[in-house]
Protein backbone atom coordinates (compact mmCIF):
# COMPACT_ATOMS: atom_id res chain seq x y z
CA UNK A 1 0.00 0.00 0.00
CA UNK A 2 1.17 3.38 -0.72
CA UNK A 3 2.43 5.57 1.78
CA UNK A 4 2.37 9.51 2.28
CA UNK A 5 5.70 10.81 2.35
CA UNK A 6 7.15 11.82 5.76
CA UNK A 7 8.27 15.92 5.66
CA UNK A 8 9.69 17.42 9.15
CA UNK A 9 8.35 20.87 9.66
CA UNK A 10 11.77 22.57 8.46
CA UNK A 11 11.99 20.28 5.36
CA UNK A 12 8.54 21.09 4.53
CA UNK A 13 9.28 24.92 4.94
CA UNK A 14 12.36 24.93 2.86
CA UNK A 15 10.28 22.60 0.08
CA UNK A 16 7.61 25.28 0.43
CA UNK A 17 10.44 28.21 0.03
CA UNK A 18 11.65 26.22 -3.27
CA UNK A 19 8.47 26.76 -5.01
CA UNK A 20 7.14 30.44 -3.81
CA UNK A 21 3.19 30.86 -4.58
CA UNK A 22 2.04 27.67 -5.48
CA UNK A 23 0.98 26.53 -1.94
CA UNK A 24 -2.12 27.68 0.31
CA UNK A 25 -2.92 26.91 3.97
CA UNK A 26 -6.04 25.63 5.31
CA UNK A 27 -5.91 25.33 8.76
CA UNK A 28 -7.61 25.39 12.28
CA UNK A 29 -8.58 28.54 12.99
CA UNK A 30 -6.40 29.47 16.50
CA UNK A 31 -3.26 27.46 14.51
CA UNK A 32 -3.53 29.23 11.47
CA UNK A 33 -1.43 32.32 12.30
CA UNK A 34 0.92 30.49 13.42
CA UNK A 35 1.59 28.29 10.72
CA UNK A 36 1.13 31.08 7.85
CA UNK A 37 4.47 32.67 10.17
CA UNK A 38 6.80 29.31 10.12
CA UNK A 39 5.70 28.11 6.41
CA UNK A 40 5.29 31.77 5.18
CA UNK A 41 2.46 30.58 3.02
CA UNK A 42 -1.11 32.50 2.34
CA UNK A 43 -4.03 30.48 4.32
CA UNK A 44 -7.26 30.25 2.81
CA UNK A 45 -10.66 30.56 4.71
CA UNK A 46 -12.10 27.65 3.03
CA UNK A 47 -11.09 25.35 0.54
CA UNK A 48 -13.83 26.61 -2.05
CA UNK A 49 -11.36 29.67 -1.50
CA UNK A 50 -8.73 28.01 -3.21
CA UNK A 51 -7.17 29.96 -6.17
CA UNK A 52 -6.59 28.11 -9.32
CA UNK A 53 -3.18 28.68 -9.03
CA UNK A 54 -2.56 26.79 -6.53
CA UNK A 55 -0.66 23.56 -6.82
CA UNK A 56 0.07 22.49 -3.42
CA UNK A 57 -2.82 22.29 -0.69
CA UNK A 58 -1.70 22.56 3.05
CA UNK A 59 -4.42 20.93 5.48
CA UNK A 60 -3.45 21.72 9.24
CA UNK A 61 -6.30 20.10 11.93
CA UNK A 62 -7.37 17.62 13.37
CA UNK A 63 -8.89 14.14 11.70
CA UNK A 64 -12.40 15.85 10.51
CA UNK A 65 -10.88 18.77 8.84
CA UNK A 66 -7.88 16.34 6.99
CA UNK A 67 -10.71 14.75 6.09
CA UNK A 68 -12.38 16.96 4.62
CA UNK A 69 -9.14 18.14 2.63
CA UNK A 70 -8.74 14.33 1.30
CA UNK A 71 -12.23 14.20 -0.06
CA UNK A 72 -12.56 17.62 -1.50
CA UNK A 73 -8.40 17.04 -3.47
CA UNK A 74 -10.35 13.77 -5.08
CA UNK A 75 -13.65 15.01 -6.61
CA UNK A 76 -12.88 18.43 -7.01
CA UNK A 77 -9.23 19.10 -7.32
CA UNK A 78 -7.49 15.84 -8.33
CA UNK A 79 -4.53 17.03 -9.54
CA UNK A 80 -3.14 19.46 -6.42
CA UNK A 81 -0.20 18.25 -3.81
CA UNK A 82 -1.97 17.29 -0.46
CA UNK A 83 0.14 17.69 2.82
CA UNK A 84 -1.64 17.01 6.20
CA UNK A 85 -0.22 18.47 9.03
CA UNK A 86 -2.32 16.76 12.38
CA UNK A 87 -3.01 19.42 15.02
CA UNK A 88 -3.22 16.14 17.33
CA UNK A 89 -2.63 12.22 17.29
CA UNK A 90 -5.49 9.84 17.17
CA UNK A 91 -7.52 9.35 13.97
CA UNK A 92 -4.46 8.98 11.99
CA UNK A 93 -6.15 10.02 9.21
CA UNK A 94 -2.87 11.57 7.77
CA UNK A 95 -1.75 8.68 6.87
CA UNK A 96 -4.97 6.98 5.65
CA UNK A 97 -6.96 6.30 2.46
CA UNK A 98 -9.68 6.39 4.50
CA UNK A 99 -12.31 8.98 5.28
CA UNK A 100 -15.10 9.23 8.00
CA UNK A 101 -16.98 12.29 8.02
CA UNK A 102 -20.47 13.06 9.63
CA UNK A 103 -22.93 13.71 6.82
CA UNK A 104 -26.63 14.90 7.68
CA UNK A 105 -26.25 13.40 11.39
CA UNK A 106 -24.32 9.85 9.96
CA UNK A 107 -20.99 8.71 9.12
CA UNK A 108 -20.30 8.19 5.66
CA UNK A 109 -17.03 5.96 5.22
CA UNK A 110 -14.94 5.65 2.36
CA UNK A 111 -11.98 3.70 1.54
CA UNK A 112 -9.87 5.00 -1.63
CA UNK A 113 -6.25 5.20 -2.55
CA UNK A 114 -7.14 8.59 -4.06
CA UNK A 115 -7.75 9.97 -0.71
CA UNK A 116 -4.15 9.08 0.41
CA UNK A 117 -3.12 12.55 1.10
CA UNK A 118 0.89 12.74 -0.70
CA UNK A 119 2.60 13.72 2.65
CA UNK A 120 2.29 14.37 6.43
CA UNK A 121 4.34 16.62 8.64
CA UNK A 122 4.92 15.64 12.20
CA UNK A 123 4.86 19.18 14.38
CA UNK A 124 5.22 18.06 17.61
CA UNK A 125 4.26 21.93 19.51
CA UNK A 126 0.97 21.72 18.72
CA UNK A 127 0.10 19.47 21.31
CA UNK A 128 1.82 21.59 23.70
CA UNK A 129 -1.01 23.10 24.85
CA UNK A 130 -3.50 19.93 24.44
CA UNK A 131 -6.03 19.94 27.69
CA UNK A 132 -4.87 16.39 29.20
CA UNK A 133 -8.63 14.59 28.73
CA UNK A 134 -8.24 15.34 24.79
CA UNK A 135 -4.65 14.31 24.69
CA UNK A 136 -5.61 10.92 26.33
CA UNK A 137 -8.87 10.34 24.44
CA UNK A 138 -7.08 10.85 21.17
CA UNK A 139 -4.50 7.72 22.45
CA UNK A 140 -7.69 5.94 23.09
CA UNK A 141 -8.58 6.51 19.64
CA UNK A 142 -4.88 5.39 18.34
CA UNK A 143 -5.36 2.45 20.95
CA UNK A 144 -8.27 1.37 19.19
CA UNK A 145 -7.28 1.16 15.29
CA UNK A 146 -4.52 -0.78 16.57
CA UNK A 147 -6.32 -3.55 18.81
CA UNK A 148 -9.18 -3.53 16.19
CA UNK A 149 -6.75 -3.86 13.01
CA UNK A 150 -4.45 -6.63 14.96
CA UNK A 151 -8.15 -9.13 15.46
CA UNK A 152 -10.00 -8.12 12.48
CA UNK A 153 -11.13 -11.26 10.31
CA UNK A 154 -9.83 -9.27 7.32
CA UNK A 155 -6.42 -9.11 8.56
CA UNK A 156 -3.27 -11.15 7.39
CA UNK A 157 -0.61 -12.83 9.67
CA UNK A 158 1.97 -10.27 8.47
CA UNK A 159 0.03 -7.43 8.94
CA UNK A 160 -0.83 -8.84 12.38
CA UNK A 161 2.85 -9.09 12.99
CA UNK A 162 3.59 -5.51 11.80
CA UNK A 163 0.55 -4.24 14.38
CA UNK A 164 1.91 -6.55 17.16
CA UNK A 165 5.22 -4.72 16.16
CA UNK A 166 3.34 -1.37 16.83
CA UNK A 167 1.04 -2.47 20.00
CA UNK A 168 4.25 -3.29 21.92
CA UNK A 169 5.94 0.23 21.45
CA UNK A 170 2.31 1.91 22.27
CA UNK A 171 2.18 -0.33 25.49
CA UNK A 172 5.43 1.90 26.44
CA UNK A 173 3.95 5.23 25.68
CA UNK A 174 2.14 7.31 28.39
CA UNK A 175 -1.70 7.95 27.98
CA UNK A 176 -1.90 11.35 27.42
CA UNK A 177 0.31 14.14 26.20
CA UNK A 178 3.55 12.62 24.26
CA UNK A 179 4.71 13.52 20.94
CA UNK A 180 5.84 10.17 19.54
CA UNK A 181 2.03 9.29 19.13
CA UNK A 182 1.86 11.12 16.08
CA UNK A 183 4.04 7.96 14.62
CA UNK A 184 2.42 5.73 15.89
CA UNK A 185 -0.78 7.15 15.52
CA UNK A 186 -0.31 7.42 12.14
CA UNK A 187 1.20 3.83 11.94
CA UNK A 188 -2.20 2.34 13.57
CA UNK A 189 -4.39 3.93 11.15
CA UNK A 190 -2.89 3.00 8.42
CA UNK A 191 -2.34 -0.49 9.66
CA UNK A 192 -5.90 -0.72 10.11
CA UNK A 193 -7.10 0.54 6.75
CA UNK A 194 -5.80 -2.68 5.74
CA UNK A 195 -7.57 -4.59 7.84
CA UNK A 196 -10.72 -2.67 8.86
CA UNK A 197 -11.89 -2.12 12.70
CA UNK A 198 -14.43 -3.94 14.75
CA UNK A 199 -17.21 -3.27 17.18
CA UNK A 200 -15.52 0.11 18.94
CA UNK A 201 -15.86 1.74 16.08
CA UNK A 202 -19.25 0.72 15.30
CA UNK A 203 -20.35 1.81 18.35
CA UNK A 204 -18.58 4.86 18.33
CA UNK A 205 -20.15 5.67 14.42
CA UNK A 206 -23.46 4.53 15.26
CA UNK A 207 -24.31 6.79 18.82
CA UNK A 208 -21.71 9.55 18.24
CA UNK A 209 -24.57 12.01 16.02
CA UNK A 210 -27.30 10.63 18.11
CA UNK A 211 -25.84 11.50 21.30
CA UNK A 212 -24.40 14.80 19.89
CA UNK A 213 -28.38 15.70 19.72
CA UNK A 214 -28.88 14.64 23.11
CA UNK A 215 -26.26 16.27 24.44
CA UNK A 216 -26.96 18.84 28.10
CA UNK A 217 -25.78 22.29 27.80
CA UNK A 218 -23.24 21.32 30.39
CA UNK A 219 -21.71 18.30 28.88
CA UNK A 220 -18.63 17.58 27.20
CA UNK A 221 -19.74 16.08 23.44
CA UNK A 222 -19.00 12.56 23.40
CA UNK A 223 -16.78 12.53 20.29
CA UNK A 224 -15.33 9.62 18.34
CA UNK A 225 -12.24 9.77 20.53
CA UNK A 226 -13.91 9.88 23.77
CA UNK A 227 -16.32 7.06 22.32
CA UNK A 228 -13.42 4.69 21.42
CA UNK A 229 -11.89 5.21 24.73
CA UNK A 230 -14.79 4.39 26.31
CA UNK A 231 -16.11 1.37 24.89
CA UNK A 232 -12.45 -0.64 24.53
CA UNK A 233 -12.48 -2.21 27.47
CA UNK A 234 -16.24 -3.37 26.95
CA UNK A 235 -15.87 -4.52 23.75
CA UNK A 236 -12.64 -6.43 24.35
CA UNK A 237 -14.35 -8.15 27.11
CA UNK A 238 -17.05 -9.07 25.24
CA UNK A 239 -14.79 -9.89 22.49
CA UNK A 240 -13.21 -12.37 24.70
CA UNK A 241 -15.91 -14.06 26.11
CA UNK A 242 -17.19 -15.32 22.45
CA UNK A 243 -13.79 -15.98 20.83
CA UNK A 244 -10.05 -16.83 21.71
CA UNK A 245 -8.80 -14.71 19.34
CA UNK A 246 -7.49 -11.86 21.71
CA UNK A 247 -5.84 -14.13 23.84
CA UNK A 248 -4.82 -16.41 20.66
CA UNK A 249 -3.51 -13.81 18.37
CA UNK A 250 -1.34 -11.70 21.49
CA UNK A 251 0.34 -14.93 22.63
CA UNK A 252 1.47 -15.91 19.09
CA UNK A 253 3.01 -12.48 18.30
CA UNK A 254 4.49 -11.82 21.73
CA UNK A 255 2.47 -8.91 22.82
CA UNK A 256 1.87 -8.64 26.08
CA UNK A 257 -2.17 -9.32 26.25
CA UNK A 258 -2.85 -8.31 29.70
CA UNK A 259 -0.99 -4.69 29.10
CA UNK A 260 -3.43 -4.06 26.78
CA UNK A 261 -6.13 -4.71 28.81
CA UNK A 262 -4.87 -2.71 31.73
CA UNK A 263 -4.40 0.17 29.11
CA UNK A 264 -8.35 -0.24 27.87
CA UNK A 265 -9.28 -0.50 31.47
CA UNK A 266 -7.75 2.49 32.11
CA UNK A 267 -9.42 4.20 29.74
CA UNK A 268 -12.64 3.53 30.69
CA UNK A 269 -15.09 5.90 32.75
CA UNK A 270 -18.04 4.33 34.11
CA UNK A 271 -19.86 7.54 34.61
CA UNK A 272 -19.54 8.86 31.07
CA UNK A 273 -20.16 5.26 29.73
CA UNK A 274 -23.21 4.73 31.49
CA UNK A 275 -24.28 8.23 30.12
CA UNK A 276 -23.92 6.65 26.70
CA UNK A 277 -26.41 3.62 27.19
CA UNK A 278 -29.92 5.07 26.88
CA UNK A 279 -28.31 6.37 23.27
CA UNK A 280 -26.42 3.00 22.74
CA UNK A 281 -29.88 0.67 23.25
CA UNK A 282 -31.61 2.99 21.22
CA UNK A 283 -29.57 2.55 18.10
CA UNK A 284 -28.25 -0.56 18.69
CA UNK A 285 -29.91 -2.18 15.29
CA UNK A 286 -27.69 0.88 13.85
CA UNK A 287 -24.22 -0.24 15.64
CA UNK A 288 -25.04 -3.92 14.37
CA UNK A 289 -25.50 -2.65 10.87
CA UNK A 290 -22.50 -0.11 10.42
CA UNK A 291 -20.15 -1.59 8.17
CA UNK A 292 -17.05 -2.08 10.89
CA UNK A 293 -19.66 -3.96 13.66
CA UNK A 294 -19.93 -6.14 11.13
CA UNK A 295 -15.99 -6.88 10.64
CA UNK A 296 -15.58 -7.55 14.51
CA UNK A 297 -13.29 -10.30 15.35
CA UNK A 298 -16.42 -11.68 16.78
CA UNK A 299 -19.75 -11.77 15.77
CA UNK A 300 -21.83 -9.54 16.92
CA UNK A 301 -25.53 -10.46 17.60
CA UNK A 302 -28.78 -8.68 18.67
CA UNK A 303 -28.64 -9.91 22.17
CA UNK A 304 -25.21 -8.73 23.05
CA UNK A 305 -26.99 -5.60 23.41
CA UNK A 306 -27.34 -6.56 27.49
CA UNK A 307 -23.88 -7.57 27.64
CA UNK A 308 -23.11 -3.50 27.50
CA UNK A 309 -26.23 -2.01 29.29
CA UNK A 310 -26.00 -5.01 32.34
CA UNK A 311 -22.01 -3.82 32.37
CA UNK A 312 -21.40 -7.77 32.18
CA UNK A 313 -17.73 -6.87 31.63
CA UNK A 314 -17.03 -6.07 34.91
CA UNK B 1 -29.05 -27.63 20.78
CA UNK B 2 -29.27 -29.48 17.21
CA UNK B 3 -26.29 -28.10 14.59
CA UNK B 4 -29.47 -27.25 12.70
CA UNK B 5 -30.85 -24.95 15.63
CA UNK B 6 -27.31 -23.55 16.21
CA UNK B 7 -27.47 -22.28 12.39
CA UNK B 8 -30.72 -20.85 11.71
CA UNK B 9 -29.66 -18.95 15.09
CA UNK B 10 -26.53 -17.99 13.49
CA UNK B 11 -28.00 -16.95 10.23
CA UNK B 12 -31.29 -15.20 12.08
CA UNK B 13 -28.39 -13.11 14.37
CA UNK B 14 -25.86 -12.36 11.35
CA UNK B 15 -28.30 -11.01 8.35
CA UNK B 16 -30.71 -9.23 11.10
CA UNK B 17 -33.77 -11.50 10.01
CA UNK B 18 -37.33 -11.93 11.57
CA UNK B 19 -37.28 -16.06 12.52
CA UNK B 20 -40.41 -16.08 9.59
CA UNK B 21 -38.03 -15.43 6.68
CA UNK B 22 -35.23 -18.58 7.48
CA UNK B 23 -35.47 -21.53 5.51
CA UNK B 24 -32.51 -23.97 4.04
CA UNK B 25 -33.64 -22.24 0.51
CA UNK B 26 -32.88 -19.10 1.60
CA UNK B 27 -31.06 -17.45 -1.33
CA UNK B 28 -27.87 -14.52 -0.32
CA UNK B 29 -29.62 -12.82 -3.01
CA UNK B 30 -32.95 -12.37 -1.85
CA UNK B 31 -31.13 -11.05 1.74
CA UNK B 32 -30.29 -7.23 1.93
CA UNK B 33 -27.30 -7.84 4.36
CA UNK B 34 -26.10 -10.98 3.17
CA UNK B 35 -23.33 -8.86 1.63
CA UNK B 36 -20.02 -8.65 1.32
CA UNK B 37 -19.41 -7.84 5.25
CA UNK B 38 -22.56 -10.14 5.70
CA UNK B 39 -20.09 -13.20 3.97
CA UNK B 40 -17.50 -12.06 6.27
CA UNK B 41 -19.93 -11.87 9.81
CA UNK B 42 -21.55 -15.58 8.78
CA UNK B 43 -17.60 -16.86 7.99
CA UNK B 44 -16.75 -15.40 11.78
CA UNK B 45 -20.35 -16.78 13.49
CA UNK B 46 -19.39 -19.99 11.19
CA UNK B 47 -15.92 -19.75 13.05
CA UNK B 48 -17.46 -19.42 16.91
CA UNK B 49 -20.21 -21.79 16.67
CA UNK B 50 -18.73 -24.58 14.38
CA UNK B 51 -15.63 -24.75 14.67
CA UNK B 52 -14.57 -24.75 11.28
CA UNK B 53 -12.86 -21.53 9.11
CA UNK B 54 -14.37 -21.62 5.59
CA UNK B 55 -11.89 -20.71 3.04
CA UNK B 56 -12.42 -17.51 0.89
CA UNK B 57 -13.72 -19.44 -1.88
CA UNK B 58 -16.09 -21.43 0.45
CA UNK B 59 -17.53 -18.18 2.05
CA UNK B 60 -17.96 -16.48 -1.06
CA UNK B 61 -19.34 -19.46 -3.03
CA UNK B 62 -22.39 -20.16 -0.46
CA UNK B 63 -25.66 -18.97 -2.53
CA UNK B 64 -28.10 -20.83 -0.04
CA UNK B 65 -28.08 -21.33 3.72
CA UNK B 66 -28.05 -25.06 2.27
CA UNK B 67 -25.15 -24.44 0.84
CA UNK B 68 -23.41 -24.17 4.54
CA UNK B 69 -24.73 -27.78 5.44
CA UNK B 70 -23.10 -29.35 2.87
CA UNK B 71 -20.17 -27.69 3.45
CA UNK B 72 -20.01 -27.96 6.84
CA UNK B 73 -20.98 -31.75 6.62
CA UNK B 74 -18.39 -32.17 4.01
CA UNK B 75 -15.99 -31.45 7.22
CA UNK B 76 -17.79 -33.91 9.52
CA UNK B 77 -20.07 -31.73 11.05
CA UNK B 78 -23.45 -33.15 11.02
CA UNK B 79 -26.36 -32.27 10.24
CA UNK B 80 -28.48 -35.26 10.44
CA UNK B 81 -31.67 -35.31 12.96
Amino acid sequence: MARPDVLSLDELAAALRAQPGEAYLWSLPRFAARAQQRLSVPAVPSLDDLPEKARVLIVLGGGARIDEAKLWRRDVRPGLRLIAIPSLWGSGAEASPVVALDRDGKKRIELDDALLPDARCVWPELAEDLPEWRAREACGDAWSHAVEGFLSPLGGEGLRAEIAQLLRSMIALPLGRDAAWFEASAAACAAQARAGVGLVHGIAHAIEGPLARDLRPDERAFGHARLCSLFLAPVLALNRELSPKFDDFTAAHGVDGAAVLAVADALFDRTSYRRTLGVLEANWRSVLLDPCSRTNSALVRPQHLTFFTEERFR
Amino acid sequence: MSNHDKLRELIIDTFLLDPSEYSLDLARESVDTWDSLGIVSMAVGVHETFGYHFTPEEATGIERVSDIVRVLESKGISFAA
